[in-house]
């Protein structure tokens, strides 16, 4: 077995190797300009016909990205260009594979080319679900394993996917059989405008870079507004956040999407100190230690109500920011077939979330104001 | 007698161990508090925090109390199991009967996700859990029960409890299979096992029902004695056995159902401690390994315990991992060691 | 216990098995009765029935027809707690591993008399003390059951047997596998207890000259009778040349035991 191992590891490399001899030695005739601004993982260089889009982290510590060429009608592309991914652009009929994206879809008016999606009870979106309960879109896997043949068989134009690692055999056969996968990489963005900006990936497939860039400036502007004001607040409420899996307390890393929203959003958040972009994992002592008196809790993970807080483990009551009730969820807001709209919609629109969390944070600011995504529990 | 010096010698072992560890047990965690506070908190006086005082009472004591109350209940199960079938690699859960309450377990787990959020809220709080790990728990034991009625041979019943773990894990298999990454998470942190978080009300309760199970255990060490030449020799001396079998699996299905529902399936404990007992006390009398098993456990668990949350890091280890960890070493060193004759 | 009063009859029995389909009678119309202070030695050869027959006499299996009466009474209607007062066993079967020493496995015979917890009273104690007397065991005591030779261990068995109490004690095949020295002390043992503590001994055995000399009363087995009788009408009988098929085995009347011709 080892052997087995040794052996494809080599094969591998050897193959890695090829891969790098295939990039082009020449650049693109004309000399194209990134013209994203936050993201970083996204490049879009605009050509006349054609549009070169670069994920340069499909996942994390990825050892290299992804570059596809979305080729216009009638447009020639450059040779040195020719062993990228292309494909034809507008789509046609699209799969795409997260919640996230289907907001981009919306914003761009072309969620008529949905096709399929795996696993459509997640989508809370109304005029999508409209369209899954038509039977216009498929269900193309179970949770986050995608159908094979599922998808082999409404044969989209494209298939919007994410990958966690290099390893992706659904993906790989997927790809063999001629369909075109592209890899998104919008989760490992961590900037609140980074996230947004991937609306012009998809903006790019579909030939609406324009409408895409004017969507993303709207939102752009509103958060910058939003950011400024929260600039202008008197305190500094002390947050705590997430809650308990088993014995294990997830908490978000001062790095992480949802802890620079609280940065940005004027809160002191206890754990924005410990370096990277996912969660630690802390025991209920740890926690109740510090964020015993922290003034506001978000983001108890799935919990709805107090009660079924407490019911699940009556630690929680022990927490000031419980006994006074200041508990923000995002998980009540729901779609029909329970998927969360947090999750959903947040990601496009950090604009919301950071008015969201300001109005929670300094209420004083936005009189008047209706939450999109974070309710209070009772 | 020999043994009865070292008999009198490792029980007072035993007690002091028990004594100390259930106070480092609570005095030691993630957060530092010094031994002060922790004996005024249990004492009802001043704390420096109020966060500490909470801990202490609400939070380690409890946990304390589970670990003591499942490593008894789980190794006297074992004990009982042992003897009953005359294998040495037998568990309290050998019946089949933790892999029943996995399987209870796993359906709700997955069913919460098919089911409206309402009706999947009550399955996921704690008591839709304690539920189900009770309801699997005691459907394999009617099932076992139904079929030692009809067999004669207690080896067969044995074959049967592991054929019914099988059966189990395998559908638990297909149900995992089936589930999204979350449920998966959830079910499998279920199966590590968890001493911490329950609330008063269910220790009580824990009490209550492994006190049922040990005082059970008790009428059965007599004809477990008599057991140790053998089922013939036993009946001729006046044994029931029949119904002497039906009062060791009840018993030891109250032990291992209801520490399985509170905690998780925890795993080893039940299988090690016997053996311990017998390799220090070096005797087969039931009454003397009963307390001998009781009170290893106990020491066993509470030591796994603190273990989990050890003092100085953040995060909370899983009971399971560390059990089988100290375990297997534990059992090989005694094993060696007798080999070398040190505990001649 | 007068010596000589009958404490155990079986009358037209019939021993067997019985299956769903058929049933294999193994021996019938058996009438036998066992009196206190008396040793009696059951002989067969090997298959003949010995073991069932044993079986059925303590009621651990049914009888086909007829009845075993043990102090006048069915003996399927006696609890088990109640036979076990009555009647105690020696078996052959090698002991399960454990760690008991002599004295605990002694001491086990006394269960039948212990409360719930099992904790021995003076009597209890007294009775042990008997046994251990009576079958020169008391050095043994500290030893674990595992550590002594064979012909030790019969001993200790034995002081179980008696430490339980019982009138009738029936043990199975008690020398096979000891060498004559053993064989002979074991069995000078039986007929003490017999003679001197009233007890009845029932024994199956393959020693038929042993038994011949030491035994009160011989239960012969055959494959066509089951017979019980003194040594001597036993003999004068001629009915040991009918216990092998093999014409080369020959009782011998005078020298009281076979040869081979």
């Amino acid at each position: 077995m080892r052997k087995l191992s040794l052996l494809l590891i080599i094969f591998f490399l050897a193959f890695a190797g090829c891969k790098t001899d295939v990039k082009p030695a020449t650049a693109p005739t004309e000399k194209a300009v990134n013209t994203v601004k936050y993201a970083k993982g996204l490049q879009i260089y605009n050509y006349k016909n054609f549009t070169v889009v670069k994920v340069t982290e499909p996942w994390p510590d990825a050892k290299e990205g992804f570059t596809y060429v979305m080729q216009h009608k009638g447009a020639v592309v450059p040779d040195s260009l020719k062993n990228s991914i292309i494909i034809h652009v507008p789509l046609k009929s699209i799969v795409v594979t997260s919640t996230t994206h289907i907001p981009s879809l919306e914003m761009l008016g072309v969620e008529n080319t949905l096709t399929g999606f795996p696993g459509t009870d997640y989508i809370s979106s109304i005029n999508t679900r409209a369209r899954i309960d038509a039977g216009k879109v498929k269900e193309a896997g179970a949770n986050e394993s995608l159908n094979t043949e599922a998808i082999l068989e409404l044969a989209p134009d494209a298939i919007v996917a994410f990958g966690i690692n290099s390893t992706n055999k659904t993906l790989n056969s997927l790809q063999q059989s001629g369909l075109k996968v592209l890899y998104n990489g919008d989760w490992t963005e961590q900037s609140p405008l980074g996230k947004a900006e991937w609306i012009k990936f998809f903006g790019a497939l579909y030939d609406k870079e324009k409408e895409a860039n004017e969507l993303f400036n709207t939102v752009e502007k509103d958060y910058t507004e939003a950011l400024k004001l929260a600039q202008k607040a008197t305190g500094k409420p002390t947050v705590m956040a997430g809650a308990l899996f088993q014995d294990q307390w997830y908490m978000p890393q001062g790095g992480s999407w949802g802890a620079l929203f609280l940065k940005d959003a004027g809160a002191r958040y206890l754990w924005e100190s410990s370096a990277g972009t996912g969660s630690i994992s802390l025991s209920f002592e740890t926690v109740l230690e510090k964020a015993e008196n922290a003034d506001i809790w978000i983001g108890p993970s799935q919990f709805t109500s107090l009660k079924e807080m407490t019911d699940t483990n009556p630690h929680y009551a022990q927490f000031k920011s419980f006994k006074n009730k200041q508990v923000y969820s995002y998980s009540t807001k729901k779609g029909a077939t329970g998927g969360l709209l947090y999750f959903e919609l947040a990601p496009n629109r950090p604009d919301l979330v950071l008015k969201d969390l300001i109005n929670i944070l300094h209420p004083d600011l936005l009189p008047g104001y209706q939450s999109h995504f974070f309710e209070k529990l009772k | 007698m020999p043994n009865k010096r070292l008999h009198i010698t490792l029980f007072t072992l035993l007690g002091i161990a028990l004594i100390v560890l259930f106070i480092a047990n609570i005095s030691l965690g993630s957060v530092k508090i010094p031994l002060n506070d922790v004996v005024q908190s249990l004492t009802g006086g001043e704390v420096s925090k109020t966060s500490w005082k909470y801990i202490i009472v609400n939070y380690r004591l409890p946990k304390a109390l589970t670990a003591l109350l499942a490593g008894m209940g789980l190794s006297i199960g074992g004990l009982l199991m042992q003897t009953l079938f005359r294998n040495p690699l037998a568990g309290p859960d050998v019946l089949g009967l933790n892999s029943g309450a996995s399987l209870g377990v796993a359906f709700v787990i997955l069913a919460s996700g098919i089911l409206p959020a309402a009706l999947a809220g009550i399955f996921l709080s704690p008591y839709g859990i304690v539920l189900a790990s009770v309801t699997g728990s005691f459907a394999v034991l009617l099932a076992v029960l139904a079929v030692a009625q009809r067999l004669r041979d207690t080896m067969a019943i044995l074959i049967i409890g592991l054929m019914f773990t099988s059966f189990t894990g395998a559908i638990v298999g297909v149900l995992t299979y089936f589930s999204t990454a979350e449920q998966l998470q959830k079910y499998t942190f279920w199966a590590l096992g968890s001493l911490g978080n329950l609330p008063w009300n269910s220790i009580v309760l824990l009490c209550i029902v492994v006190f049922a199970g040990l005082l059970m255990a008790v009428i059965t060490l007599k004809p477990l004695d008599a057991l140790l030449l053998g089922e013939r020799y036993a009946k001729s001396m006046g044994v029931n056995f029949k119904r002497t079998r039906f009062i060791i699996i009840l018993s030891t299905s109250l032990l291992t159902g209801c520490i399985t529902a509170f905690a998780g399936p925890i795993a080893f404990i039940g299988l090690v401690v016997p053996h311990m007992a017998k390799l220090f006390f070096k005797t087969s009398s039931h009454k003397i390994l009963f307390w001998a098993t009781l009170l290893t456990g106990g020491v066993l668990m509470l030591l796994c315990d603190i273990f989990t949350q050890l003092p100085g890091s953040s995060f909370v280890l899983p009971i399971n991992a560390i059990t089988s960890i100290i375990g297997a070493p534990v059992v090989i060193a005694l094993l060696l060691g007798k080999r070398k004759g040190i505990f001649n | 216990m007068e010596n000589g009063k009958i404490i155990m009859q079986a009358s037209n029995l019939d021993i067997g098995y019985k299956t769903r389909n058929h049933t294999n009678a193994i021996a019938t119309n058996i009438n036998l009765s066992l009196k206190h202070g008396t040793l009696t030695a059951l002989i067969g050869a090997n298959g003949v029935g010995k073991s069932t027959l044993l079986r059925t006499l303590t009621g651990i299996q049914k009888p086909l027809a007829g009845s075993v009466l043990l102090n006048e009474r069915e003996i399927g209607d006696y609890t088990t707690a109640e036979l076990a007062q009555n009647l105690s066993v020696v078996l052959t079967e090698s002991l399960p591993p454990s760690n008991l020493t002599v004295y605990e496995l002694i001491a086990l015979g006394r269960q039948p008399y212990t409360n719930w917890a099992g904790s021995l009273s003076g009597d209890d104690n007294h009775k042990i003390s008997q046994a251990l007397a009576l079958t020169h065991t008391k050095q043994l005591l500290d030893k674990k059951h595992f550590e002594i030779s064979d012909g030790q261990l019969q001993k200790v068995l034995i002081a179980r047997a008696l430490a339980q109490d019982t009138p009738l004690i029936i043990l199975d095949e008690p020398t096979t596998h000891l060498d004559l020295q053993h064989k002979v002390s074991v069995l000078k043992l039986l007929k003490n207890l017999a003679e001197d503590q009233g007890k009845c001994i029932l024994y199956s055995t393959h020693d038929l000259d042993l038994a011949l000399q030491l035994s009160d009363e011989i239960i012969v087995m055959t494959e066509s009778v089951v017979v019980q009788d003194t040594p001597k009408n036993c003999i004068q009988s001629k009915i040991f040349n009918t216990l092998f098929s093999d014409d080369a085995i020959v009782f011998d009347s005078v020298s009281g035991r076979f040869i081979i011709t």
